[in-house]
């Protein structure tokens, strides 16, 4: 016996519990992009910090918090501090730190290293953010409805499921390794030493697969010259979120000549 | 009028020094199933690509002859209008998943949303398709978790979903397990049974015994042999081919040398069965 509500759930548009996960994802993607690009705009690292916090309580906001934070801290706390060393211990200045051979650390190098890992937070916070509050299908949805072309809304869900079935395959073929003894664990360079010969077989696997991928989508008349249908909805935008991203938009717009004026 | 037609077809793979399929002639008869028999390498799944118009449109290649589905020739076909004219199902159930959708339901879905149907004819279609199937209890679930059966079973429902009058289907269980492959001949069966015109192609020759109508044999591209399955599996010297023989059509032969020989020739269990009570109450008759 099938679940009547999960089939009614097709019968009326894709909606939650949370105002802001039923924004339309490309609403949801202006006012991140908007709020990051404020960023670009006030040189300071308390702002980009404080955008940041913005992004963490959105996440909160949107019933996302657990979801958001783990990825976000793990890719944050990667790029983040890269772009620090980066700048602080090659970045010229007269405030002279500390300096010996080509490690030059000075005062300004200090400061914009600051800035950049502040402003790649922020970027995580976007990234992240748009994972956890838009589904693939969702967006590609509301971009067919602006006009993109079916084919090119296949090539962007495909790819994002490619990036999940390869992580998947490269498991599969470092199980199947260990199984024949070879080590797998350990420090950078035994791991680094196992996952080389996984690349060929890896990625010769993803191309015979998408020939084979794309006869089976043949098959499902994905080539018709006929306009699809959607089985999946979304709600046309309702009048006062239209008026919210305006809002949101002319403020932000506002921030940022303010920000070039000072 | 048949409802599939090959006339004069060759053809030849981009490159290739040698013809993968020669001179095949055959006409294909509405609502029957046909096994596409013959050892691997043979032009089995070129056979298959054909039908389905793969080739020489994405394969490329030079093909000579004529291919007619439903009295049109193939090269008339526009893609679309195949592929809801003729399902095609292959072995790897792993690349027949979208991978876009997030639940079964949606997956069998896609094709319909492809073609235009209309969202309530399409709950409509899927929900008798999964029912059939007897897959209601998938229909949640994420196709990208699936087991193997469990995908190649989806996959039949998104094809079936389609109602395409022609199904060609290649290897369905060359990865799969005994439960998956019973599951899968009782989902052909179902279409054999609703009149759908099917080319199987498939190893498991007692199944092929067991299900359809005619038998053609491929080797080396050529079409060297093709029948009703009974008078196909009877000539044993298709052994001296590489085609193995159903299990009963051997012991059937066996019996004939012994001269005691079945009334009828059997290949499948159920007939050599009702054959040796025959013969066993003939003797206690006697």
């Amino acid at each position: 016996m099938m679940d009547e509500t999960f089939i009614n759930s097709y019968r009326s548009p894709q909606l939650s519990k949370n105002w802001l996960l039923n924004l339309n994802p490309l609403n949801k993607i202006n006012i991140y992009i908007a709020l990051g690009l404020i960023t670009l705009f006030f040189q300071h690292w308390q702002v980009n910090v404080v955008i940041t916090l913005v992004f963490i309580l959105l996440a909160v906001a949107a019933g996302c918090f657990k979801s958001f934070i783990g990825p976000f801290l793990k890719l944050g706390l990667v790029i983040g501090p890269f772009f620090f060393i980066v700048r602080a211990i090659f970045w010229p200045g007269e405030n002279m730190i500390f300096n010996y051979g080509i490690i030059n650390i000075t005062q300004e190098g200090i400061d914009l290293g600051i800035q950049y890992a502040t402003i790649m937070l922020v970027v995580c916070g976007i990234l992240v953010l748009c994972t956890v509050t838009i589904k693939a299908e969702d967006l590609t949805y509301s971009l067919e409805k602006i006009g993109v072309p079916h084919n090119v809304s296949f090539m962007i869900l495909s790819s994002l499921q490619l990036i999940i079935d390869l992580k998947d395959k490269t498991k599969v073929i470092m199980d199947s390794q260990r199984s024949r003894g070879i080590e797998t664990e350990g420090n950078v360079f035994v791991r680094i030493k196992a996952f080389v010969p996984v690349l060929s077989p890896l990625f010769l696997g993803a191309i015979s697969g998408a020939e084979e991928k794309t006869i089976a989508m043949d098959a499902r008349a994905f080539s018709s010259a006929n306009p699809n249908t959607h089985l999946r909805f979304l709600r046309p935008t309702p009048a006062l979120e239209k008026i919210l991203v305006i809002l949101v938009d002319i403020l932000i717009l506002g921030l940022i000549i303010l920000g070039v004026v000072l | 009028m048949s409802y599939i037609e090959l006339k004069n077809v060759s053809y030849r793979y981009p490159l290739a020094e040698a013809d993968a399929l020669k001179n095949i002639n055959y006409a294909f008869e509405e609502g029957k199933l046909y096994g596409i028999i013959g050892e691997n390498g043979g032009g089995k799944t070129t056979f298959c690509d054909l039908i389905k118009g793969l080739i020489p449109s994405f394969y490329g290649g030079d093909l000579t002859g004529e291919v007619f589905i439903k009295g049109k020739e193939i090269r008339e076909w526009e893609s679309s209008a195949l592929a809801s004219t003729i399902g095609y199902i292959f072995q790897n159930p792993f690349t027949q998943i979208s991978g876009i959708k997030e639940t079964v339901f949606e997956e069998i879905a896609l094709g319909l949303e492809n073609l235009g149907v209309e969202r309530e004819e399409i709950i409509d279609r899927v929900i008798n398709v999964v029912k059939q199937l007897k897959i209601e209890h998938l229909v949640k679930n994420n196709p990208n978790k699936l087991s193997g059966g469990q995908r190649q079973r989806v996959a039949f429902a998104s094809i079936i979903a389609m109602e395409t009058d022609i199904l060609v289907i290649d290897e369905p269980t060359s990865q799969l397990d005994p439960k998956g492959t019973s599951d899968i001949f009782e989902i052909i069966h179902l279409l054999k049974e609703q009149g759908k015109t099917i080319l199987l192609v498939e190893h498991k020759i007692d199944l092929i015994a067991e299900y359809a109508d005619e038998v053609l044999v491929i080797k080396q591209g050529e079409l060297i042999t093709n029948g009703k399955t009974s008078d196909v599996f009877s000539d044993v010297n298709l052994l001296n081919e590489g085609v193995n023989i159903p299990q009963i059509a051997l012991l059937s032969n066996d019996m004939k040398e012994q001269g005691k020989p079945f009334d009828t020739f059997a290949i499948t269990r159920s007939q050599a069965r009702e054959q040796i009570l025959k013969k066993g109450s003939e003797k206690i008759c006697h």
